[in-house]
């Protein structure tokens, strides 16, 4: 099978227009078929547009995000955990944190119509990873991102070398996907280790850690993987400098940074670093362009 | 482009004849020496030789707040009728000003067209004005003291005339449609403007050397200054406000009656506390050091590597409307060691 993906496209391009729409600030409707609590605070939403066609067509690259709004409550950015290669319904993995969340939390039922502007931004360069070995770190809601991703290279398994992921959260409970994860390893499609950073007492089977110390379980050829880590900028400034420690080139560490976005579109400002849009040149790095950009990983 | 020219007598005939192509803007004086851009019946308010207005032109592209999507008894329209201003014509505007849309269309014509600027961008008429600097012009030193495109009509005042560039079609329908105001230019014309644009350079008194600028920014990054801008900047957002360039803008929803919802895009700035924070509470630029600093990294290096030009033009609005007086040549002075 092959799946054909939004081309990456360099900032300040070709003129171009989102799925969605012609206006670029115009959400598409789309409704709500399904709603999972993945932990207390994070919840995972399925989505199918209502036009048609749009629901069939509507194409991603693992990594793009989408805007979603509820007219009258607000709008903000959500990285998506379905894969392009399972079209019709995508997903997205919502924490509840601010006014437009609580209200999706405490308001939104299966059957509601939400908006959603999308794909935005540029994702994962997967046709690099092709014939290579690819190694996903996540750290916490970092997960879900890399969880499109994952989807994507195991719905195209032979494409790809060994799978690996390697995923820390704060305690058992709070590990995102877990049977999921799981059953993935089982069946041997991908090596995953799994960390906590305190087992709480609870029934734990993986290790209890910092989700670096991770790193040194696994043992790989740095010249013919990727490395692909999603978490938040505590996680970022231990793991990328041990991946580098570990012989990864910083060209081979791909990243996806959150930052505070109101367009999507590289107009409005908000996260802008430098001059580097994280909505239109992002929100996917690579270690080395993010490095040369001051303040883009912390602050 | 046509260079032709026109009696000074004439020009308010012509400023009335401009109204034929759309609502007429010009900056007018509120008060003494404090001039605003605003819509004119009475063309003798104009005064087009007024350094800078407070606010500059790009209020006429995009609103302060508008509404960019409503939904009102159930409709749901996304047409931003709010920010419609219909054709306009901007008579006043300088080099710097030119120079400054040049910077917004890059930004909201690429990529995405941003369909709200560009409605009001494709009507809008400009009519430049030579203009001759003060202390807080600097406009020769970003390179912007002077304009060949991206204008329709440009008056450059002569001795009891003005030299008239034409450098659009529409300029030339402007022309066409009021043959009797303009005639040839005559050698001893282009003489004179050749005189004044002499005159005009050495009168700048305010200079920013900009040499490899992007990169003494790099080495500097952590020098102390940042700190001590910090301490002095209020983070008041005047400075972006008044900016030519400065297009930031936040997005929020509204209910302003019952079974109504809009979403509304005001002007922003980042120098506002709110402007990084992101859900969950974490700030990516929480300090006023950290804002300042993005500001002026922003305008002077950041977009040099991006687009190979500053992000400012030199206009003077920021220095002459700091409250505590901040001045961004000497900043960039004393980041070089100058002052």
């Amino acid at each position: 099978m092959s799946v054909s993906l939004p081309e990456q496209l360099p900032a300040r391009s070709a003129p171009r227009k989102l799925a969605t729409g012609v206006n670029p600030y115009a959400p598409a409707q789309a409704r709500i078929m399904r709603v999972q609590d993945l932990t207390s605070e994070i919840r995972l939403f399925d989505l199918r547009f209502t036009d048609a066609a749009l629901a069939e067509s509507f194409n991603f690259r693992p990594g793009q995000f989408v805007e979603l709004s509820v007219l009258g409550v607000g709008e903000g950015p959500f990285s998506l955990p379905s894969s392009p290669t399972r079209r019709g319904m995508f997903q997205l993995g919502i924490r509840r944190a601010g006014t437009l969340t609580n209200y999706l939390f405490d308001h939104v039922i299966e059957g509601d119509f939400v908006g959603i502007r999308g794909p935005l931004g540029n994702g994962f360069p997967v046709e690099l990873f092709e014939g290579q070995d690819v190694l996903l770190v996540a750290g916490g809601l970092g997960m879900v991102p890399l969880r499109g991703l994952l989807h994507y290279l195991i719905d195209q398994r032979d494409r790809f070398g060994r799978v690996m992921l390697l995923y820390g959260t704060r305690t058992p409970d709070q590990v995102l996907f877990r049977e999921e994860l799981e059953s993935l390893a089982r069946r041997g499609d991908a090596e995953i280790l799994l960390s906590v950073d305190n087992a709480q007492g609870k029934p734990w089977g993986g290790r209890v850690g910092v989700v670096t110390e991770l790193l040194d379980q696994v043992s790989f050829d740095v010249t013919n993987t990727y490395a692909i880590a999603c978490g938040p900028p505590v996680f970022y400034k231990f793991m990328l400098e041990k991946l580098v420690a570990r012989g990864f080139g910083r060209h081979r560490i791909f990243l996806s940074l959150e930052r505070r976005m109101e367009c999507g579109i590289g107009k409005c400002g908000h996260c802008a670093v430098g001059y580097t849009f994280t909505c239109l040149h992002g929100p996917v790095f690579s270690y080395w362009d993010a490095i040369n950009l001051p303040e883009l990983i912390y602050t | 482009m046509q260079t032709l020219r026109m009696n000074a007598g004439l020009l308010s005939s012509f400023l009335e004849a401009l109204k034929a192509f759309g609502t007429l803007v010009a900056p007018v004086e509120r008060s003494p020496g404090v001039f605003a851009l605003e819509a004119i019946d009475d063309v003798s308010q104009a005064r087009p030789e007024a350094l800078r207005t407070i606010l500059p032109f790009k209020k006429l592209l995009l609103k302060p707040r508008f509404v960019m999507l409503e939904r009102r008894q159930g409709q749901y329209g996304a047409d931003g009728a709010d920010n419609d201003l219909g054709p306009v014509v901007y008579f006043g505007a300088h080099s710097c000003d030119i120079h400054a849309l040049r910077i917004l269309d890059l930004l909201y014509l690429s990529d995405y067209v941003d369909p709200y600027y560009k409605r009001n961008r494709d009507r809008l008429t400009v009519v430049g004005y030579g203009c001759m600097p003060d202390g807080k012009c600097f406009c020769q030193s970003m390179d912007t003291s002077t304009i060949d495109k991206d204008f329709d009509m440009f008056l450059t005042p002569l001795d009891g005339r003005y030299l008239v560039t034409v450098n659009s079609a529409r300029g030339d329908d402007i022309v066409r449609a009021n043959q009797h105001l303009f005639q040839p230019a005559t050698r001893r014309d282009v003489q004179e403007y050749l005189e004044r644009l002499k005159e005009r350079e050495k009168a700048f008194t305010l200079s920013l050397d900009v040499t490899d600028l992007p990169y003494v920014l790099e080495l500097k990054k952590d020098d102390p200054v940042w700190e001590e801008l910090g301490k002095k900047c209020l983070c008041c957002g005047s400075c972006s406000m008044v900016c030519p360039t400065c297009a930031c803008f936040n997005v929020r929803d509204e209910c302003p009656e019952e079974d109504s919802a809009q979403r509304v895009r005001t002007w922003d700035a980042c120098l506002y506390r709110e402007y990084a924070l992101v859900a969950g509470g974490h700030n990516f630029r929480a300090s006023r050091a950290d804002r300042v600093k993005n500001r002026y990294y922003h305008k002077q290096e950041a977009f040099v590597r991006e687009f190979g030009m500053p992000s400012c033009v030199g206009c003077g609005r920021c220095i002459e409307n700091c409250p505590t007086g901040i001045n961004v040549v000497e900043v960039f002075q004393y980041v070089r060691g100058e002052a």
